[in-house]
């Protein structure tokens, strides 16, 4: 590897001024596209700011939409955001313990083999497009007499949802340090005892975290829930064996409508989705720091 | 985080000889094992479920589908095909690379070796937070706001400039296009490809950058000579996955992309990409070949993806070994 | 360490506290009162936004409603992932067969209108014919200030101004409602696109999802022309083409036209499939809307809501439920009397 092989030619002194004019150049490019893409996040996150802030009002939690309503009477996306937690937290609930126990068998028990072509297995399905999941859904449930229903609709997140926390559990798992498993395996404390009661715990940052994020991330899906959970009323219900509306379903739909009045709706609905999302973030981050300087910096 | 570390080479945590096998290792390395296999099974009944599915489609049309241009459900003369979707998939991916590739990169570079100490850390965390925010979101402001302003501003003035190249053809009536649909998924697939060659120009080993920069190259010809090459297969996995990414993206484009069964040059004109398509007709569709014929979209859908993302981890793994790389620090 | 473990132990409970009993209220909550969901037609998606709210105070049954478009509509019944489904268009031969046991039982008579934006023409002024009107949706007449357009307004200046087409992209019984039409009025559409039908493949133009969605498009494109349902061009205050009937009469949607129309109606076959788009040209239909249609509600005879379908469809043709809708906002005509009389004998199989 000589020094040709970075400038394409002798590292000649005289034409230094020409080398440092392209260094020069293209360091002021990389500052552009920082501010460019710090200028997206800015414009999509005003925008929505902007238009959805004088939309905001305790109704939009409070009160159900009224279809087709000639008057103003106060209307909202309460239904929406009910249906959102409640399919949310099911979804969370499936895919928790699931993830976790993947996570357990690839990082405690599973040969290097069997870890590496499950591990493939799990980054495979983080690549599915979630209509792709939605469809699979319907088509395994739903079509053919089944109907829709938030809890279907919770099983398609959970599918997404499930690599996330497979993935950050394993990562967290493997931070733990062998010393401990060891010390307790040799203090006779069976091998089932010693994950769930002193692995565990001490990955339990992380595990939060990789659920936080997961979360984050499947609150704002509105592919999988179309065909799972879409054909729903105006009235608000926690009932999860009947189609619920999400937010982000609740925003798709708003957004091709001709009305400005449920356009407006729809950036505040999506004001409150985004900020949902960021802090969820934010803190999964948060947690995710303390964590690690808690297993890592001890 | 692109995929699982399996490169450590740690001993196994089974019981030792001699130790009692206790019930409750037997049940949680069963429920484990169960849970592990689970996931085995949900993707092959998902690739399972989507052939049975589609199965009168494939009968009737076999290969021959992926290159049919028709759609036409019209009683009497149904005929389907995927060929204008894919080429819709294809454009909008393609170009969607082409413009994020270059601005992913510069943002990696720049927060790797340029950011100052103190905006390094928001820098990269607002960049994570764009891929944070939800298609659907992006897909609202891409109808109501992006659409119209490219509309107005950029589609005419690249129409009436460069309308003799076929890309540009008359602007869009609504603002919704092709060429807004590219722009919203470059936005989206942005984050993917930069976070992922942020982590590979950290992993460039020390002392060869140093070791070219006291050979007095300048910082760029160090970047061309050192990085890049070192990185090269990280990045392109980086890229393929990003593709996968803007492949399956299926609402924030149905939003924006204004739906046809065209196939035409023009970036400003409609279409579809096999997401959307599925997106925008499931639930309407009426005969039970249609039904077939969208879940096949969703098949070959499914398929590409699947390569993508087979493609990227491939990579990911052979450039980890030829660098000896072991992620995650087993303690 | 020991707090921090602590506290994120107890967040997690909590969490999971929170999470059960949120599911505890929705299972709680699922033996209250009756539900009856329904998709379909955005057509019919207004009535109901009505007569939801009304028979639920009458009756205590809830009734969910999804407007996917006509053929969802017949998808869903037929997969049963409704209770009932709602379109404009009646079920086809094949539809008929895969929804072996259901009947189509007209509910609701309405209309779709070709509505455009045209910078400079207000609502009611412009004019056109059905030759026209296919040559548009054919693509072959381009520009609003066609002599074709032209000499049927004389006297209105139309503008150098291209026309954009917008139509349904979903499977829709409007579409089946404009088609039929069209392929009546124009051979030329008739070979080249075929018979009326839910969906087809659009010559020209850009397609938007539902009422709202064709709505949408032609709000927000100045030159352009699509067929939308008669509430939607009220509710969005879009503006109403004159359309030429047989009869030669320049007519406006309004409820006297919709129902001249359906006075076309002499007696109803068996399987309630009636068409009545282009009435004749006889004097007795000069103010007759050319672009009117039935709506149907699709129910399978027999199933567990079989009873409650039974009382709410009951209901729906009542003449209070047929007035709450025939209304200066909703446009919606009351049901002739020799269909109503079809209705309720095919409502007397569902049970």
């Amino acid at each position: 590897m000589s020094a040709q092989g970075f400038t394409g030619g002798p590292l000649q002194v005289e034409r230094l001024p020409q080398r440092k004019a392209v260094n020069l150049v293209m360091e002021l490019l990389a500052w552009l596209t920082a501010v460019i893409a710090i200028a997206v996040l800015g414009i999509v996150v005003f925008s929505v700011a902007r238009r959805g802030w004088s939309e905001l009002s305790l109704n939009l939690l409070t009160k159900p939409p009224i279809p087709f309503s000639f008057t103003n009477a106060p209307q909202g996306l309460a239904n929406a955001f009910v249906g959102t937690l409640v399919i949310v937290g099911i979804a969370a609930l499936m895919a928790l313990p699931f993830g976790i126990l993947v996570a357990i068998y690839l990082n405690e028990f599973a040969r290097p083999s069997v870890r590496a072509s499950i591990g493939l297995t799990i980054d495979v399905l983080a690549g599915v497009p979630a209509i792709v999941i939605g469809i699979f859904i319907y088509g395994l449930l739903v079509a053919g007499g089944g109907g829709q229903s938030g809890i279907k609709g919770a099983l398609a997140l959970a599918i997404l949802m499930l690599p996330f926390v497979a993935r950050t559990t394993i990562e967290v798992l493997a931070l733990v340090p062998n010393s401990l498993r060891e010390a307790s395996l040799g203090l006779g404390i069976p091998q089932w005892r010693t994950t769930l009661s002193i692995v565990l715990p001490r990955a339990i940052g992380g595990i939060l975290t990789g659920t936080v994020l997961a979360v984050a991330r499947v609150a704002g899906e509105t592919a999988p829930l179309l065909f799972t959970s879409s054909l729903v009323g105006a009235h608000t219900s926690w009932n999860p064996t009947h189609a619920l509306l999400t937010v982000p379903l609740a925003i798709f739909e708003l957004s091709e409508s001709p009305d400005p009045k449920d356009h407006a709706r729809a950036w505040a609905a999506a004001f409150v989705l985004l900020m949902f999302i960021l802090l969820a973030s934010l803190t999964a981050r948060w947690l995710a720091n303390r964590s690690a300087r808690k297993i890592a910096g001890r | 985080m692109a995929s699982i570390d399996t490169t450590s080479t740690e001993p196994i945590r089974r019981p030792f000889e001699g130790r009692r096998v206790h019930l409750g290792d037997v049940l949680l390395q069963g429920f484990a094992g169960a849970a592990a296999v689970g996931v085995v099974v949900i993707v092959g009944l998902i690739v399972w479920k989507l052939v049975d599915s589609a199965d009168p489609a494939i009968s009737k049309y076999g290969v021959g589908f992926v290159w049919h241009k028709v759609w036409n459900p019209v009683v009497g003369r149904e005929a389907y095909g995927a060929a204008s979707f894919l080429f819709g998939t294809a454009i909008t991916s393609f170009f969607a690379l082409l413009i994020a590739t270059p601005l992913a990169i510069g943002i990696a570079l720049f927060l790797t070796e340029l950011a100052p100490r103190g905006i390094q850390a928001p820098v990269t965390a607002l960049v994570e937070m764009l891929a944070a925010v939800p298609s659907v979101v992006i897909g609202l402001w891409g109808i109501l706001v992006l659409g119209p302003a490219l509309r107005t501003n950029i589609e005419s003035w690249l129409h009436s400039a460069f309308g003799f190249i076929p890309l540009f053809g008359p602007p869009s009536a609504s603002g919704a296009s092709i060429f807004t649909a590219i722009i919203v998924l470059s936005i989206m697939i942005l984050p993917i490809v930069s976070s992922i060659s942020r982590e590979l120009f950290l992993g460039v080993p020390h002392e060869l950058k140093e070791g070219a920069l006291a050979l007095g190259t300048t910082r760029w010809e160090m970047v061309r000579g050192v990085m890049f090459p070192y990185a090269r297969g990280g990045i392109a996995a980086a890229l393929i996955l990003g593709l996968g990414r803007a492949m399956g993206e299926a609402i924030a484009v149905t939003q924006v992309i204004g739906g046809g069964v065209f196939i035409h040059w023009s970036l400003f004109g409609q279409g579809d990409t096999l997401a959307s398509k599925i997106a925008s007709e499931y639930q309407g569709a009426t005969s039970n070949l249609e039904v077939a014929s969208l879940i096949y979209l969703g098949l070959i859908l499914l398929m590409l993806s699947l390569v993508a993302n087979l493609t990227a981890q491939w990579i990911v793994r052979r450039v980890e070994r030829r660098h000896g790389v072991v992620r995650g620090g087993r303690a | 360490m020991p707090r921090l473990g602590t506290s994120i132990r107890t967040i997690t409970a909590l969490a999971i506290a929170a999470a059960v009993a949120v599911t505890a209220a929705g299972a709680a909550s699922a033996k209250r009162a009756t539900t009856l969901n329904g998709a379909g037609s955005t057509l019919i998606a207004p009535a109901l936004a009505v007569w939801g709210p009304a028979y639920s105070k009458t009756s205590g049954t809830e009734v969910n409603y999804s407007g996917i478009g006509s053929g969802g509509g017949i998808a869903a019944i037929t997969a049963k992932t409704v209770d009932f489904g709602a379109s404009d268009a009646p079920l086809n031969p094949d539809q008929a067969a895969a929804c072996s046991d259901c009947v189509q039982i007209p509910w609701a008579l309405s209309a779709t209108v070709p509505t455009y934006n045209i910078p400079g023409l207000h609502s009611g002024q412009l004019k056109l014919d059905g030759t026209t009107l296919a040559k548009i949706f054919l693509g072959q007449i381009t520009k609003w200030n066609d002599p074709a357009i032209a000499s049927l307004n004389k006297g209105t200046s139309l503008p150098d101004l291209a026309i954009t087409v917008a139509h349904r992209s979903d499977g829709s019984g409007d579409t089946y409602a404009f088609t039929d039409y069209l392929s009546k009025v124009s051979s030329a559409w008739a070979s080249q696109v075929g018979p009326a039908a839910t969906a087809v493949n659009w010559p020209t133009g850009v397609g938007g999802k539902g009422n709202p969605g064709v709505a949408a498009i032609i709000a927000s494109t100045p030159g352009a022309i699509g067929y939308i349902s008669v509430a939607y061009v009220k509710q969005n205050k879009l503006n109403w083409t004159r359309m030429k009937n047989a009869a030669g009469n320049y007519v406006l949607a309004t409820g006297p036209a919709i129902e001249a129309a359906a006075q076309t109606v002499k007696s109803v076959p068996p399987d309630n499939k009636m068409s009545i788009v282009n009435p004749p040209s006889s004097s007795k239909y000069k103010g007759a809307w050319p672009l009117s249609t039935f709506t149907y509600v699709i129910v399978h005879t027999s199933s567990t809501q079989a009873q409650a379908l039974r009382k709410f469809i009951f209901w729906a043709l009542t003449p209070k439920a047929q007035h709450l809708i025939s209304n200066s906002f909703l446009v919606f005509a009351p049901i002739p009397k020799v269909v109503l009389v079809a209705a309720e004998k095919t409502l007397a199989k569902v049970h």
